[in-house]
């Protein structure tokens, strides 16, 4: 059949597809991201377009509103072209640049840590320049001979191994070098390869890459292993998000061969986006790099070595492989040197993945004294709690409602996204602060948190989460979905919309805190430890760095501890990945940490369920947890 | 070798709840009843005070019930319009402890009674009888919430037990009992955390625990009732290990539930098998109450005047003291 064209503007972009396909997928042809939530289910509502021009034939409006639907919106995920088209995408059903997290001292409330402490600096990769001596008839074992030994003269290792690709090139380039060469050496677990020969002594160093796949964001370091220098940073938005929000969706999709492959082809490519724009910035050859770590979900990894996650989603949830053993990047198509190695930190179990042993190895907390919660608070939220002699983990399924998700003006952390807010206990005006200061187009995690403790503060929602309808002000009203509270009236917000909170989001944010805390509760009561015998809570996470812990305590996420043992630690899956490139050691300790840390598996027995449900309150049914809550509501009565 | 019990031991008692006042008080009623403070499980004298005996109710309505069974024609009929000579005939003849007045009239698509109307039954019946007094909405909001802040203006002084508040609409009927000096049913629907949630809320508008009573929702027999018992051991085992938020005495609607039942109501001539219709729906009324009993249930609101008979006896049985320590 003929191949129908679909013009996408604002961009002018265009897509030639097959008849029958979804004005989705050719978004995606053409290069447009569009906002989809729930992976081109039709439920999510994220998707609008506006056919400017052409038919499509509409399968179902899913949940979009009467206005919408006037004013000639479809859902893309749910429309098919039959014909050319020309599409109008508006502003808010694109997937904008994302504030990923990148430790910027001035956004993060992060402490300056010494979070490498305590090991040697031994980089996985690095070249090691040598003068062989000449051979002569009398001095006559074989180049690689030669070579092994003036290695091991130059370094300590045991066996050294060799590609067949590499060692083609080994004679003439000993030979070209007049007997100098740069050898560049990879060594995982005590074994020495070598991935990389130049003749002469070379000026260049050895590159690598820490690499943290997030369900939502990729996050890239490269690194100058030489001098151990971090040369650039680079974060944005995981490509895999068009298949679907959260894991689930994704596993979903890659249960073939073929969805396999999409999100396998999706996040290598934003990694290699990254690359791109990193190496450019630095003027780093791709043939530079030389190694990359990386860590990621069980379900990331999975899909990044392009392994089926297909059996982490049904019980009993085993995962592939927990262990996968390190890789040449020309199996994955990683845009570095063919023959660089990318190694992957080990899972705990399918819902706690590398990302979580990255984490715990550079919070240090498996060789602390004192009791450490390390909470990562991602599209999951996932805690280890423990210190030098045991580490426990869990993970709860908090959902996506901190990341956006379910929220009707819910939104990452971009730009106009509404940060803090500020709301008179009289008159219940509103202000608010956005990213990049910008005009509101949503709200972001720490929003939706600040949200919620004001809210409660003001008493414009009850304990219950209830919108409290009977207060005076035009800002409480009833809309589509039931009662609802306007933050940002439309004359100001990006899309000229109100910007509101209704009474499902709130429930959705209760759920949410819920699991966390709920997980929790469930991790100390199954080491049988009381809340303050936790002496340092460190918290990591894409949202995590701009939450206020006051609010987070008021509305019961984080446990009621004092301020001062909050520790913010910024993305910890990129940093654990960085520090085990730079140190041999730290790369032998999260091999290690991944079959130490013991797995609580929260789905077993009603305790999860319990505390769940004690907690879909503000901040706890049982107030006796949170004592400076009560104190504080105490004052405010007198 | 002496024969040791084992006693379990608590780490707290059930809050005591005080219905009704007397003239000294600031009231009219002729004595006040005093729910719960319980120090252990039901009936187990010989772990805990069992201070106060559970008490039996029974449900008038400000309208004639024209669905009720014919059964209870012979005791009601003559009354049944005239809600103060029904309370009159309920404690005096039927000896209930006190009086559960249901305004069901007050319903839009019944009666439609209004606010004032329904003060004055209130009244009426204060004047009628001397035991403390019930009062539950027609369970349309809307409505109650005109209505239970009338009666509760209406009455004030007399230390009423007001409902229902529920999780969805708490607020006005809380205040009501808070500025008129009433006791509050707090109705949640057989979940314990939603029960809690709604106790707390209530005590956070400054409502003390102990004008608090819980109704956690119960089912008849056959429809149910495990439900029913299973929430409210729950919430009496939270009572008694400390949890101050569902230590509050329980009440529930007996009477008004199992008569809704087939079993309670269906005719001998339909089911023969299941023998006279009468006496089956006493004791499917009677046999739901004391498994309630069982479960720590401290108000039971019965509508059988015999059922609630056999309940009087079956909590006088159950409370007589039982010790091992001879």
């Amino acid at each position: 059949m003929e191949k129908v064209s679909v013009l996408f503007f604002p961009d002018n972009l265009i897509a030639h597809v097959e008849p029958g396909t979804s004005l989705l997928r050719a978004a995606t042809l053409a290069g447009v991201e569009l906002k989809s939530n729930c992976g081109g289910d039709g439920t999510c509502g994220r998707c609008l377009v506006k056919v400017k021009d052409g038919r499509v034939n509409v399968k179902s409006t899913g949940s979009i509103s009467q206005r919408a639907k006037q004013a000639g919106l479809v859902l893309a995920c749910q429309s098919t072209v039959n014909d050319n088209v020309v599409i109008d995408i508006p502003k808010d059903s694109r997937l904008d640049e994302h504030q990923v997290l990148l430790e910027e001292k001035d956004i993060l409330m992060e402490r300056d840590e010494d979070l490498a402490a305590g090991y040697d600096f031994k980089p996985l990769c690095r070249k090691v320049k040598l003068t062989l001596s000449e051979p002569s008839l009398t001095e006559n074992v074989s180049d690689l001979n030669r070579l092994q030994a003036a290695l091991r003269n130059e370094m300590e290792c045991g066996d050294i191994h060799i590609g067949l690709h590499t060692l083609r090139g080994l004679a003439d380039t000993l030979r070209t070098g007049d007997w100098r060469v740069t050898v560049t050496v990879t060594q995982l677990n005590g074994c020495a390869d070598i991935v990389h020969l130049e003749p002469g002594h070379a000026e260049k160093p050895s590159y690598g890459l820490a690499i943290d796949i997030g369900t939502t964001t990729v996050v890239v370091y490269l690194l100058d292993l030489e001098s151990g220098m971090t040369l650039g940073k680079k974060g944005t938005y995981n490509k895999q998000a068009r298949y679907g929000d959260d894991v689930i969706t994704r596993m979903i999709h890659a249960s073939d061969d073929s969805g396999l492959n999409d999100l396998h082809l999706a996040v290598v490519n934003t990694i290699n986006q990254l690359i791109d724009e990193l190496l450019s910035q630095s003027h780093v050859s791709e043939d530079d790099v030389h190694i990359a770590v990386v860590a990621g979900n069980t379900t990331m990894t999975h899909l990044f070595l392009g392994l089926t996650p297909k059996y982490i989603r049904l019980e009993p949830y085993i995962p592939l492989a927990s262990v996968t053993p390190p890789v040449k990047a020309e199996e994955l198509g990683l845009k570095i040197n063919p023959s660089a190695y990318v190694a992957c930190f080990p899972s705990v179990a399918s819902y706690v993945g590398g990302d979580i042993v990255s984490g715990t190895l550079i919070t240090n907390m498996a060789k602390a004294e004192e009791i450490v919660l390390f909470i990562d608070i991602g599209t999951n939220g996932e805690m280890v709690l423990g210190n030098q002699d045991w580490l426990v983990s869990v993970s709860c399924s908090a959902g996506p409602a901190f990341e956006g998700g379910g929220i009707t003006f819910g939104m990452r952390a971009m730009k106009g996204a509404i940060e803090y807010v500020r709301i008179d206990s009289e008159t219940f005006e509103v202000e608010v602060s956005t990213i990049g200061k910008s005009r509101a187009m949503g709200i972001c995690g720490s929003g939706l948190i600040d949200c919620l403790a004001k809210f409660r503060d003001v008493g414009i929602i009850d304990r219950a989460g209830k919108l409290q309808t009977d207060i005076n002000t035009p800002r409480m009203r009833e809309g589509d979905d039931g009662w609802e509270f306007v933050l940002v009236w439309g004359d100001v917000t990006e899309c000229g919309k109100d910007i509101i909170i209704t009474e499902n989001d709130i429930k959705n944010l209760l759920r949410a805190k819920g699991a966390v805390y709920a997980g929790i509760r469930s991790m100390l009561k199954a080491v049988q430890l009381e809340e303050e015998m936790i002496d340092k809570v460190l918290i990591a996470g894409g949202f995590g760095n701009y939450i206020n812990i006051r609010d987070a305590i008021t509305i019961g996420l984080f446990p009621d501890l004092p301020p001062e043992k909050y520790v913010f630690i910024g993305n910890s899956s990129v940093k654990g990945a960085r520090l085990a490139l730079l140190s041999q050691d730290a790369y032998r300790e999260a091999q290690e940490l991944g079959k130490k840390m013991t797995y609580l598996e929260l789905s077993v027995g009603n305790d999860f369920m319990d505390e769940f449900v004690s907690a879909l309150f503000l901040p706890h049914t049982d107030m006796s947890l949170f004592p400076s809550v009560v104190a504080n509501n105490d004052q405010k009565g007198e | 070798m002496a024969f040791n019990a084992v006693k379990e031991k608590y780490r707290s008692k059930v809050g005591e709840v005080v219905l009704g006042a007397t003239k000294e008080q600031g009231g009219t009623r002729a004595y006040t009843i005093t729910v719960g403070g319980e120090a252990a499980l039901p009936f187990l004298h010989f772990e805990g005070d069992i201070p106060n005996r559970p008490v039996v109710a029974l449900e008038i309505w400000d309208v004639e019930p024209t669905d009720w069974n014919d059964c209870f024609k012979p005791f009601y009929a003559d009354v049944w319009n005239d809600p103060a000579a029904w309370a009159k005939k309920c404690v005096e003849e039927f000896g209930a402890d006190l009086i559960v007045l249901r305004f069901k009239g007050a319903d839009p698509d019944i009666k439609d009674a209004s606010p004032e109307d329904c003060a004055k039954v209130v009244k009426d019946v204060l004047a009628a009888v001397g035991c403390p007094l019930v009062v539950i909405g027609c369970g349309k909001p809307e409505k109650d919430n005109l209505v239970l802040p009338l009666v509760a203006e209406t009455a004030a002084g007399e230390n009423l037990l007001l409902g229902v508040a529920e999780q969805d609409n708490y607020k006005s009927l809380t205040a009501a009992c808070m500025v008129h000096k009433h006791n509050i049913i707090a109705q949640s629907p057989i979940d314990i955390n939603i029960c809690k949630q709604l106790n707390i809320l209530i005590t956070d508008m400054n409502l003390p625990a102990n004008r608090i009573v819980i109704d956690p929702t119960i089912a008849a027999l056959g429809y149910g009732v495990e439900y029913g018992y299973s929430i409210m051991e729950r919430a009496r085992n939270g009572a008694l290990q400390g949890d101050n938020m569902l230590g509050m005495p329980m009440i529930g609607n007996v009477g008004f539930e199992v008569w809704r039942t087939k079993e309670a109501n269906a005719s001998a001539a339909d089911f023969p098998a299941w023998g006279e219709q009468e006496t089956r729906g006493i004791l499917w009324e009677a046999t739901t109450a004391m498994a309630l009993l069982q479960a720590g249930i401290d108000v039971v609101v019965m509508r059988h005047p015999k059922a609630a008979t056999l309940i009087k006896q079956n909590i006088e049985e159950l409370m007589v003291k039982t010790s091992f320590d001879e």
